[in-house]
């Protein structure tokens, strides 16, 4: 189908309902519906036509259309395109309709828009909060565009709690978090937990807050948002500056040069490369194998020093600016990079023989934090994840941006859904990224890496742009805005509908498994907590005496 | 065969031999391209304002106490080394070193001061254009930062209006 | 009398001053396996007298019974050294016989368990917990041997026990290689390395029944975690291959000390080479070995 013919079916079936409509280019489709018919567009869209849930996007609209606008992002995967549903909510108690119970994904996206923008999901099963603090007033909305960046809201109340749900009968709480030595960044999960058998849990995280949206939206201009959006993650930096700036490039019509978009699509390769190989360190580690863990590490090395020799820096690469790339691949740096390729794949394939017949390993894997094709469906699992199952979701193929329609790669799949099958699935895509870094070496053309920008860019386009990262697909939406700055940016990263599985994941598992189940989605928290505005006084609330901390342990404990 | 398996983890191993590197004893040069501290040259620069214009982390204040004189002060407190400000430079008054060993107990260290004489500059400092609007900030004529406490005040007077203020940002920065 | 208590204290002295050193070794050789370089054979030594000198935290539940436990710990490992020959003089003799032992490597995990109670947060309690169900499976195995080796003699007496005796008896040792064979698969977990480290399991559990501890409390349990090591390689080698170690000073000891090298080795090499289990594998594992035990006693008992 192609992006007319899906918007066909939805005019035949819904007429009216769809107010307008806007297909920019072949694989993107824009719809206008009524909020009447939105359920029942997103439940077409969903079910009948079978597309995958990305996210939901609440934006203050009111300087332009004086509405609210929220927006449903999905992706039809077999058809190429990414399609994006958008509603107004009225100006006075904005509102839409929740589809929270037609797609379980978007749970925790209309909490968000619920929490940062005050458009209320009418309907959610349990709207409680997600990013925004505890004690954080009622009604007061970082991401309107009336609030300051720096804006802090009177009325914070420290006593206020959690509203967590009752746990199942029988099972004591095990407080996992916010600081746990497999957690690298705080989140906390409560697990309920019947001996050593996890019964279920709930999740609390968003403690890693830092703005970055906010800021993007009222302080910073168009190519000064790259350098802040690769540092949303400490491993993905070039995963958020490519999709961020193809987000804008995509919204005004703009497109990089090819050579260029080699070159994004070889420095993103070269994050899967390091990333993959630091999970597999990671995974090591948590299962208490730490020799496999320094070995990736020392196999990862090289790839650190070559991404430091292309941009300067070991992990963010400052790569882009709108319209291109700011580091040029050199022959001798083309050089260098093949012969580190060839390194890696010697070593790599020694490790892989080795890890694909142990055991003991299997032991620890086989079996534990298991997803299905149901699961995959139902909350939008991506990446690795989902390609562990069996389900192919892989966005370099199935929405080729940068240089991706131009190398030949296999998506890596693999049945059962365990961690030992995320575990393969990563192993072997290590493979497939030196193949497409080298077809990329062989094919780069010669020519500038910027285009030229004359003109300012225009303000009030949408563009929704989504990048492979190496934990999943990566999804950012951008509209943009005036004064040389975006009006609402707007970051999936793909470990926010990962978490959303961990619960269904962990469920009848051992309490040992718990820590490997949640290491292998490669659980960043940093991307997916990052917005909302710093608040002083929760920094004030945080620091415990001895004898608080104290309490503390002793009523978690009991 | 898992005991084959751990034979061959343990050739990989051995294989490898010992990897670590003696630093901090010996020093570890960084590769040229490397994004160290930004250095910059006050012999070069003309004072375009360019690089305060395009910095992310707003770590460049510009203050004109007079018509001759405009001060440029890199405050070396939250700067990612991203190397914008040098990729904008027209004179290329500011290098990214390569010097990464810059841990210190005085942030002043790490400051730069510049000033710049305006007046008899034959290139004229206020002329420069930024190479695509995307770099252009909206806001012309003379700027303020608050020099004495390392403020950014983005309250910048239209060269000729005397009534609009355009107040954009207001960044306090503090240790 | 004095003599007694003179070599038990030289026993004591010998397994605190060795058993940091073969922590050491154990560093260096995990170093060299991982490509890493490792920290210098005295790291141990030193972390030791940090952690002494650090401030006494009282965090757990029950202060008092934290204090109790730490020192038991280390209290009871070097109560067990003082009855295992180690190549110095001989251990106290008639001081106590193979009964008196087994109870005492039992205080040693009890120690354990005590550690977690007495701290008494969520985490402890489950290494706790996880500490507990390792020891009614591997407690019955020690036992099992050093009644293989009772049995084999006629005779409950330590230096009766302790020097061989599971290959005594008439015919071919057959249980006592057997019992061998089962002790040598089952080391690793009596001293609590990975893959069977699962009571502490920094990664799931953060250090489980040690989560509340700190400082000099710290200091004595990881020091009893050294020489508890050292005191299981010496009750190892006496069991089953105590040659050498009745020839004279320092041959004796040397003896002893070349093969606990050899068996810190293997320990060093499984634990780097291994991903750690979970508690029902080793458990079931543990049923394996103890069952194969069994037999073996039963195979002796029937030959003797």
């Amino acid at each position: 189908m192609t992006a007319t013919e899906i918007l066909g079916r939805l005019k035949v079936r819904f007429g009216d309902a769809i107010e307008r409509a806007d297909v920019p280019q072949d694989d993107r489709l824009f719809v206008y519906v009524l909020p009447a018919a939105l359920r029942d567009v997103c439940r077409f869209i969903f079910r009948d036509l079978d597309a995958r849930y990305v996210t939901s996007v609440g934006v203050d609209d009111r300087a332009g259309s004086e509405r609210y606008l929220v927006a449903h992002d999905f992706a039809f995967d077999r058809d190429r395109i990414l399609a994006c549903v958008l509603t107004y909510a009225p100006e006075a108690e904005p509102s839409v309709p929740s589809i929270a119970d037609i797609v379980p994904g978007a749970n925790w996206a209309e909490r968000e828009f619920k929490d940062l923008v005050g458009i209320d999901p009418v309907g959610h099963r349990a709207p409680k909060r997600l990013v925004l603090p505890d004690g954080w007033p009622d009604g007061a909305h970082p991401l309107r565009r009336d609030v300051p960046w720096n804006h802090v809201p009177p009325g914070y109340d420290d006593t206020r709690e959690f509203a967590f749900d009752d746990p199942p009968d029988g099972c004591v709480v095990v407080p996992f978090g916010p600081f746990h030595p497999t957690l690298d960044e705080p989140a906390h999960f409560r697990l309920y937990v019947d001996g050593e058998t996890v019964k279920g849990c709930e999740y609390r995280g968003f403690m890693v807050h830092r703005g970055i949206e906010k800021l993007a939206d009222s302080v910073l201009s168009y190519s000064e948002i790259p350098i802040l959006a690769e540092r949303i993650c400490g491993i993905c930096g070039s995963v958020h500056n490519v999709t961020y700036a193809q987000a804008v490039e995509q919204a005004v019509a703009l497109r990089p040069t090819p050579r260029a978009e080699f070159i994004r699509t070889i420095m993103l390769e070269m994050e899967r490369l390091h990333s993959h190989l630091l999970w597999v360190g990671l995974a090591s580690h948590i299962l208490g194998f730490d020799t496999l863990f320094m070995q990736s590490f020392r196999i990862r090395e090289p790839i650190m020093w070559m991404t430091e020799k292309i941009s300067g820096n070991r992990t963010t690469y400052a790569l882009c600016v709108i319209g291109g790339v700011r580091w040029e691949i050199t022959p001798a740096l083309r050089t260098e990079l093949r012969d580190m390729l060839d390194v890696l794949e010697r070593e790599w394939r020694a490790i892989a023989a080795a890890v694909q017949g142990d055991r003991n390993l299997q032991r620890r894997t086989r079996g534990v934090g298991v997803a299905d094709a149901t699961l995959v469906k139902e909350m939008g699992l991506l990446g690795p994840i989902a390609r562990a199952v069996g389900v192919a979701v892989d966005v370099r193929r199935d929405h080729p941006y940068a240089a991706y329609d131009r190398v030949d790669f296999d998506v890596v799949t693999q049945e059962g859904g365990d961690v030992w099958a995320r575990l393969l699935v990563r192993v072997f895509e290590v493979f497939e990224s030196i193949r497409i870094i080298r077809q990329c070496l062989e094919r780069m053309p010669d020519g500038p890496i910027q285009q030229p920008i004359d003109a300012e860019l225009p303000a009030g386009r949408i563009g929704i742009s989504s990048v492979e990262a190496p934990r999943g697909e990566a999804h950012h939406f951008v509209i943009t805005g005036d004064g040389n700055r975006p009006q609402r940016w707007r970051v999936r990263a793909p470990t926010y509908q990962n978490l959303q599985g961990i619960p269904a994941m962990i469920r009848d598992q051992q309490l040992a498994d718990m820590t490997i189940a949640l290491g292998s989605i490669d659980p960043c928290f940093s991307c997916t907590d990052r917005l909302e505005v710093i608040d002083v006084r929760t920094k004030r609330v945080r620091v415990y005496t001895q004898d608080g901390l104290l309490a503390l342990a002793r009523r978690t404990a009991r | 065969m898992s005991v084959l398996s751990k034979l061959r983890e343990i050739a990989v191993c051995l294989r490898a031999g010992m990897v670590t590197l003696p630093y901090p004893f010996e020093p570890r040069p960084a590769p040229e391209r490397f994004r160290g501290r930004p250095i910059f040259d006050g012999a070069k620069c003309i004072g375009c304002a360019g690089c305060a214009n395009n910095c992310p982390a707003r770590e460049i204040l510009v203050a004109d106490p007079s018509q001759e004189v405009r001060i440029i002060k890199y405050l070396g407190l939250r700067c990612t080394y991203c190397g914008r400000c040098a990729d904008l430079c027209p004179e290329q008054a500011i290098t990214m070193s390569r010097d990464y060993e810059t841990a210190t107990d005085n942030v002043r260290d790490l400051q730069q001061h510049l000033e710049i004489f305006m007046g008899t500059c034959t290139r004229c400092g206020r002329c420069f254009k930024e190479p695509s609007p995307l770099e252009q900030m909206k806001l012309k004529g003379y700027r303020h930062d608050d020099l004495e406490h390392d403020r950014w005040v983005y309250a910048s007077r239209p060269f000729l209006n005397g009534d609009s203020v355009v107040r954009d940002i207001d960044i306090e920065v503090e240790w | 009398m004095i003599g007694a208590v003179a070599a038990a204290m030289m026993n004591i002295l010998l397994a605190l001053l060795v058993a940091p050193l073969l922590e050491g070794i154990i560093r260096r050789i995990t170093a060299r396996i991982q490509s890493r370089k490792g920290p210098p054979l005295t790291q141990p030594y030193l972390d030791l007298l940090k952690l002494l000198g650090k401030e006494d935290l009282e965090t757990g539940v029950s202060p008092g019974m934290q204090r109790f436990a730490a020192l038991l710990a280390l209290g009871a490992v070097l109560a067990v050294a003082t009855m295992i020959p180690m190549g110095l003089r001989p251990p106290m003799d008639g001081a106590g016989d193979v009964v008196l032992l087994i109870y005492l490597l039992a205080l040693c995990g009890i120690s354990t368990l005590l550690a977690g109670l007495a701290a008494g947060t969520t985490y402890s309690l489950l290494g706790m917990s996880r500490e507990m169900m390792a020891m009614i499976a591997l407690e019955p195995l020690l036992a099992v041997a050093l009644v293989l080796g009772a049995v084999q003699t006629g005779s409950l007496r330590l230096e009766a026990v302790l020097a061989g005796s599971v290959y005594a008896g008439t015919g071919p040792p057959v249980a006592g290689l057997v019992m061998l064979g089962v002790m040598v698969l089952a080391f690793q977990a009596f001293v609590g390395r990975v893959p069977y480290d699962m009571a502490e399991a920094e990664t799931e559990i953060m250090e489980g029944a040690l989560v509340e501890y700190s400082g000099p409390k710290l200091a004595l349990f990881k020091y009893a975690r050294m020489v508890k090591l050292f005191v299981y390689s010496a009750l190892f080698c006496a069991l089953f291959a105590p040659w050498g170690s009745a020839w004279m000073f320092p041959v004796g000891v040397l003896a002893l000390l070349a093969k606990t090298l050899l068996l810190v080795l293997f320990v060093t090499v499984v634990a780097a080479t291994h991903a750690r289990y979970r508690i029902d594998q080793a458990i079931r594992y543990y049923a394996a070995l103890l069952a194969v035990a069994v037999a073996a006693l039963i195979v002796a008992v029937v030959t003797v």
